[in-house]
């Protein structure tokens, strides 16, 4: 690790991903995200490596899918409404088997809604957005140095499934200022182009084909199951959760991304009080952390999901807690933010007045 | 007659916008007070950028789609219902990068619609990214060593696109913006203006055009000549042209396909306060 450095969000995941070894980024202008793009056209000429700035999202996603089919390190980062034009090229990034990272800073939707911090996308992340039965791994940080860490490892996540990776991330992640101390350089030089990549031939025997195509269903469900061979391999070796104070649980919190730093406080708060709360922070929203919130369930006597959307992930929690516990709500649409004590208060609404 | 609301106008002082805003305001205003449109069947498009804050600031029935899309949707409207005067304002991040396609294909449709294009050469609501009308070397907020691709010309892609009204403004020059908007208000088919208009936050070309600009209606230039108006196009250096650059009258694909019959203007639909209260 080198020194600590304050650095705003979007500038962060900018400096993490070049360390990380990212060669090319392609992207197109959007509010509140405009600083990480910004960064990469510094930075990356400077290094040797590629900023191209396209026409549209659609065209970005595509030059990622054609770097990435060579092999590269390669990212686009956007917002909302640029994530969503982009989800025909997730899909078949997906049933094309190729190593990617996307960075989504949320914000406030349907339609072109507004550019404050929300989680809405939860659905399109982690359940597809695109057609097909497909995943990408989803990582949602919560703070910039844990954003700057994850970076790293969306890149190698990336690589070693020949996934994309999203980095889940929202416009107040983005905009704040952190200090942070970034891992090691990537050495680059030591990259190999990986056997499966669509570059010259060479003396190899084989021809490498990549494409998401099969005309023959049976053939494509072959197809599919290699992709849910993948993903079942991922959701057992690659859930990441925080457990923050859930010791002695007597109820959890359920939050991730930015709602998670404020669950934090509200935990806080009750164990000031004497009211024994925790909190349950995926850090991969896919794939979830089912196990362990079921495990949780034996132990809590509710959950209290909160969120910046109107119970994406919760659908998520109530499934793995499997009607064991009751499972309560509390979220705010549109970009605004809940504080501490709006969420403590809601709390404490749900105990009834019994502590 | 005034079509303006009270809503704040949000745009920076000196913007190119506000030339936009009043030209097009007094041409709307003078012709419906002389009868020759109805208030009631303008409906306006804007796209994303600053420029798409336009349609809060006339009191008339506006859409705000999607970003680059402001042309078929506009198409959309138009074919849906033949007695509207459709006119979208869209910005050149929006027609000329996430949506140039979208443009050329109505152009070459010449369904019967209004396209004004806010022309800075900047996204400005990003705050100074290149767009694709941005000259080579240009430094902006993605472009710290400089633009490194060429711009296109948007007057000559329109024309060879076989747009049925193509025509450069400067936002310097109102009084010729208004004689513009008239005459592309009531062209019949596709008609577009691209207006020079700069960014006086992001992009200040005010003084690089204003001593460059002449209008083509104070020389002997004729726009009805399709290969004298693509040759034309391409004067770009000491001397810039603003006017018509191209004209023709021709069919509009909506009386080819309809013959101008109207889709849904006598449909029951309900109001959405009328979905909401409706007991079940």
């Amino acid at each position: 690790m080198g020194e600590k450095v304050l650095m705003k969000g979007a500038e962060a995941i900018a400096e993490a991903a070049i360390r990380a070894g990212c060669m090319a980024f392609f992207g197109y202008p959007i509010t509140p995200q405009n600083e990480t793009p910004e960064y990469f056209s510094r930075r990356m000429p400077e290094l040797g490596r590629v900023f191209l700035q396209a026409e549209s999202e659609v065209a970005s996603i595509n030059m990622v899918y054609g770097a990435a089919c060579t092999g590269t390190r390669v990212i686009t980062t956007s917002s909302s409404p640029g994530i969503s034009l982009m989800q025909e090229g997730f899909s078949y990034i997906a049933n094309s088997n190729v190593p990617c990272v996307v960075v989504n800073a949320m914000r406030g939707g349907p339609g072109l809604g507004d550019i404050a911090p929300a989680q809405a996308d939860y659905f399109q992340a982690t359940k597809g957005g695109g057609h097909g039965d497909y995943h990408s791994i989803v990582l949602a940080p919560h703070t910039i140095q844990e954003t700057a860490d994850l970076m790293f490892d969306a890149f190698d996540l990336a690589d070693k499934y020949r996934i994309m990776v999203v980095v889940l991330v929202d416009g107040l992640m983005g905009q704040m200022m952190e200090p942070v101390e970034f891992k090691e350089w990537v050495d680059v030089s030591k990259f190999k182009t990986p056997e499966w990549a669509t570059v010259g031939q060479g003396d190899r025997k084989e021809r490498n084909i990549i494409t998401s195509l099969e005309i023959l269903p049976e053939g494509l469900e072959k197809m599919n199951l290699a992709l849910q061979e993948k993903y079942k391999k991922i959701k057992e070796n690659e859930v990441r959760l925080e457990e923050y104070e859930m010791d002695d649980a007597e109820y959890a919190l359920t939050a991730f991304g930015t709602v998670a730093r404020i669950a934090k406080t509200v935990v806080d708060m009750a164990r000031a009080d004497g009211i024994k709360l925790g909190l349950i922070r995926p850090i991969t929203v896919w794939p979830f952390p089912e196990k362990e919130i079921a495990k949780r369930a034996e132990q809590v006597k509710f959950f209290f999901d909160v969120e910046m959307n109107e119970g994406q992930m919760l659908e998520d929690v109530k499934l793995a807690v499997n009607g064991k516990k009751p499972v309560h709500y509390y979220g705010r649409l549109g970009g605004v933010v809940p504080t501490a004590e709006e969420i403590y208060g809601e709390f404490k609404k749900l105990l009834g007045g019994k502590e | 007659m005034n079509i303006g609301t009270n809503k704040k106008i949000q745009w920076c002082p000196g913007c190119g916008n506000y030339a936009i805003y009043s030209a097009f305001k007094n041409v709307v205003e003078r012709n419906i007070e002389n009868g020759k449109l109805i208030k009631e069947n303008i409906v306006l498009v804007s796209g994303i950028g600053c420029h798409g804050y336009i349609t809060n600031y006339y009191d008339l029935n506006s859409f705000h789609p999607i970003h680059g899309r402001v042309p078929p949707l506009a198409t959309g409207m138009r074919i849906a219902n033949d007695l509207l005067t459709v006119v979208g304002f869209a910005g050149d991040g929006d027609v000329y990068a996430e949506g140039m396609n979208h443009i050329i294909q109505a152009a070459r449709r010449n369904t019967d619609i209004t396209m004004i294009v806010h022309d800075n050469s900047v996204y400005g609501l990003t705050t100074g990214q290149f767009t694709p009308t941005s000259p080579k070397g240009f430094k902006g907020r993605s472009t710290p060593f400089g633009n490194p691709e060429r711009p296109l010309n948007p007057i000559t892609l329109m024309i060879v696109s076989r747009g049925t009204f193509v025509a450069r403004g400067f936002s310097g020059d109102v009084k010729h913006l208004e004689y513009l908007f008239e005459r592309a208000i009531f062209h019949r088919g596709f008609s577009i203006v691209d207006v020079i208009q700069p960014c006086v936050t992001f992009n200040n070309t005010y003084e690089f055009f204003r001593k460059r600009v002449y209008r083509l209606e104070d020389t002997d230039y004729k726009p009805n000549d399709f290969e004298k108006a693509v040759e034309k196009s391409l004067e770009w250096g000491d001397k810039i042209p603003i006017g018509v650059f191209y004209e023709e009258e021709t069919d509009t694909y909506e009386k080819l396909v309809r013959g101008h019959e109207n889709f849904f203007f006598n449909r029951d639909v309900p109001d959405i306060t009328e979905i909401l209260t409706e007991k079940s």
